[in-house]
């Protein structure tokens, strides 16, 4: 079974660098254009993140992350361009309805803002295994319990889909009706969900039993069968970070 | 020394009427091979939970009398200050899986890294732990890709990993085969031995006669008998609390071949041959 | 009863029940997508939560839910937790109040869950998208709204609040169905008042 990860184990060196940094970068390339404002600060950050994700040759699984929110910067780059409250001077006409300066300006500014902070993500997700994330977090003091809680949804699912295909199949073939009217569509979802979920319901008990008899809610420090690493490139990473952000700030204040 | 005492306890599980364990007192010595039976519903997995905190901890419910470990008092210790001295192991072992680990070696170390560990102790703990089970093979494996037997060996080694003093299992080998109870069975007797206090639920009589110093039998929540196995499984009245004696038992029953110096009925396979033999003679 | 409705101490069963409620949410999802059902489903398990376990556990099940959308599917989910947090604490609160007796009283809850998400989801959606919501009914109004020139703050609450009552509703219907089937040996397990009786 494999749990619920968009993790590519390429091992490049994006690969190697540890979560925490990771995470600052997200930090920074939503802070910085945000301090900065305009188009400039934003595009260098997408800039960046793409050249991260190539060298981490990631960059095709980006397409699949960011596919849903692409539709919708699409819809809004004509909703806006059409409608946009300060549309004024029109751009350019597409089969009889004009498209404005104004409109499509604004939803650039969107979609810069989207892709970047999507891409920012996306360098993260795709560059570590989320139990090393988890973990990295609960060293630097989240706790265990919520770590548990993140590592064990990230396993729960992809069980729970294999018991609702088993589940599926079984119902199709009982004879309910998986298609058809909305009606009929509507009346099949509960008794498909209906036996999966109560299932998980019903086990909770066990596992927190379970978990009990293994010391979980014992307040004892933590410890870790995981070697933590620690290493200088890693500190230099996040000291560059946090100073790009200060001088983000400064130049702001400056200019 | 008295590893175990229990006194007077009874306990009723939330939104029921009947008590589960009703007036149950024994004593358990370090050390001691504890074999418990009794028919389904008799209150065996109560007791097990009772020895760990869980009743009434976890359950609430109603409580009375006393259960004292290792000279604490269970009503007033919390499970995790107990989960340093007891393991429990349960009945089913497809529900034991923490559920956040990736490898069988990780799912043993969750324990211990709760328990707070350190990791230089971790590993050896563990490797000896697999090494007694016999999963030495599935330390990469994820936990819930094993078969029924494997899972329960995982899950009765992620509790010996943990060093208890005292280890209860409930039906510890209802997903192995013979020859896999087997295994278990003379993996726990080498934990006795080494001088941990056992204490195991078990349906298959044979081995309980075998590898019990005594045996507990429980019916409708009391204590019926608490006994050496020969004393137990020679009561004329077992069919009446469910329970079959051993099939050495019953055939030496059946023609009437008592061991001389007690008087009972011979247990194992090897006591019976020796008495067939004497009578023989 | 209020103290205890917002302890912030959670048992074993409650921080279980998360993984359990946020996998419910994921099947709710998947099988709306499924069935092409024109609803998102995908908050069953935050509202059976917090239907248990109360306002707290309901909360937290929104968030944990939108982080893990937002580090395996889509990172914007991040941004939405906010959304899923506030229907997690409603539904609670009234829950634990006692106010769900019924199919009709389950109805309002999920009224009153679609203006909070509806609130909390506003300023998102015009922050980020300009207004938008990404389901395309609610964008088609919004697409008419704004060629009449009403105001982005109107068109974007219509947008969301349109998509938001049917799937609330049918959300916190379908979560009260399972909670009524629940048996109560389990359901007893999160309540904040239980005690050990002596005998
Ligand atoms: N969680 C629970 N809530 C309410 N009643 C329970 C619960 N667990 C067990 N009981 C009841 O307590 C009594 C004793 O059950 P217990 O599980 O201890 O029996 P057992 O001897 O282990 O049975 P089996 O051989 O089937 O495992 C039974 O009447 C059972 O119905
Ligand atoms: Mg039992």
């Amino acid at each position: 079974m494999k749990a619920l990860s968009l993790y590519q184990d390429n091992g490049t060196l994006i690969h190697r660098v540890d979560p925490i940094s990771k995470l600052l970068y997200i930090a920074a390339a939503i802070f910085i254009p945000v301090v900065l404002t305009g188009f400039t600060a934003g595009l260098a950050m997408l800039g960046l993140s793409l050249m991260l994700l190539v060298l981490a040759r990631v960059l095709r699984k980006v397409v699949p992350l960011i596919g849903f929110s692409m539709l919708v910067l699409i819809s809004v780059v004509i909703i806006q361009g059409l409608f946009y409250a300060g549309n004024r001077q029109v751009m350019f006409a597409l089969g009889g309805v004009h498209f404005y300066r104004e409109g499509l300006l604004f939803s650039a500014a969107i979609c810069v803002r989207v892709l970047n902070i999507l891409c920012a993500f996306a360098l993260l997700v795709l560059t570590t295994r989320p139990s090393d994330l988890i973990e990295s977090l609960v060293r630097q003091g989240l706790s265990p319990h919520f770590g548990y809680v993140l590592s064990s949804v990230l396993q729960i699912i992809p069980q729970m889909t294999g018991t609702m295909e088993t589940i599926t199949d079984a119902q199709r073939s009982r004879g309910m009706e998986t298609e058809g009217s909305l009606m009929v569509r509507l009346r099949a979802f509960l008794p498909l969900i209906g036996p999966v979920v109560m299932n998980s319901l019903v086990s909770t008990r066990e596992r927190s039993l379970a978990l009990e008899v293994r010391a979980f809610s014992s307040r004892a420090q933590k410890t870790f069968l995981n070697e933590e690493r620690v290493s200088t490139s890693n500190r230099v990473i996040k000291i560059v970070l946090l100073a790009a952000m200060a001088a983000a700030v400064a130049w702001r204040v400056v200019s | 020394m008295k590893k175990i005492v229990v006194e007077g306890l009874k306990y009723r599980y939330p939104l029921t009427a009947e008590l589960a364990l009703n007036d149950v007192s024994f004593e358990i010595e370090k050390g001691e091979f504890i074999g418990i039976i009794g028919r389904n519903l008799a209150g065996k997995s109560t007791l097990c939970q009772a020895l760990m905190g869980l009743v009434p901890h976890f359950y609430k419910g109603a409580y009375g009398g006393s259960v004292t470990v290792d000279g604490l008092n269970v009503a007033q210790t919390e499970i995790c200050e107990l989960a340093r001295k007891v393991g429990l192991v349960f009945q089913n072992p497809f529900t034991q899986v923490s559920g956040s680990k990736m490898t069988v070696y990780e799912e043993l170390a969750f324990g211990l890294e709760n328990l707070g560990v350190p990791r230089a102790e971790m590993m050896p703990r563990i490797e000896s732990a697999m090494a007694l089970l016999g999963i030495e093979r599935f330390g990469k494996r994820n936990p819930f890709d094993l078969s029924g037997g494997q899972m329960q060996r995982m899950a009765i080694a992620s509790v010996i990993a943990m060093a208890p003093d005292i280890i209860v299992l409930d039906e510890p080998t209802s997903q192995l085969d013979p020859q896999g109870s087997e295994e278990v069975f003379q993996a726990i007797q080498a934990l006795s031995r080494q001088g941990m206090t056992v204490i195991m639920v078990e349906h298959k009589m044979e081995k309980i006669a075998r590898y019990s110093d005594r045996v507990m039998l429980l019916d409708h929540g009391r204590l019926v008998d608490f006994d050496t196995p020969e004393r137990v499984f020679s009561r004329d009245d077992l069919a009446q609390y469910g329970i079959a004696a051993p099939i050495f038992a019953r055939i030496c029953q059946g023609l009437g071949i008592r061991t001389p110096q007690t008087g009972l009925y011979p247990m194992t396979l090897d006591d019976a041959y020796d008495q067939v033999v004497n009578w023989h003679e | 009863m209020k103290n205890s409705m917002w302890s912030l101490k959670l048992s074993t069963s409650a921080l279980v029940l998360i993984p359990a409620a946020v996998g419910i949410n994921y099947i709710g999802k998947l099988f709306a997508g499924l069935l092409k059902l024109p609803l998102w489903l995908d908050a069953i398990g935050t509202v059976l939560a917090a239907m248990l376990a109360g306002p707290v556990v309901g909360a937290i099940c929104g968030a944990i839910n939108n982080v893990i959308y937002g580090l395996t599917m889509d990172p914007i989910s991040f941004i939405y937790g906010l959304t899923s947090i506030g229907i997690g604490l409603s539904v609670g609160v009234l829950a634990h109040r006692g106010r769900i007796t019924g199919i009709g009283s389950a109805v309002v809850v999920g009224l009153i869950a679609a203006v909070v998400s509806t609130v909390i989801s506003t300023p998102i959606n015009i922050g980020f998208w300009g207004g938008q919501t990404g389901n395309v009914w609610g964008d088609l109004v919004f697409a008419w709204m704004a060629a009449h020139h009403f105001p982005v703050w109107m068109s974007s609450t219509v947008d969301e609040f349109i998509v938001d009552v049917p799937d609330k509703i049918a959300t916190v219907i379908v979560a009260y169905g399972i909670f009524k089937g629940l048996p109560q040996k389990m359901t007893i397990l999160f309540r904040h008042d239980s005690q050990t009786e002596q005998l």
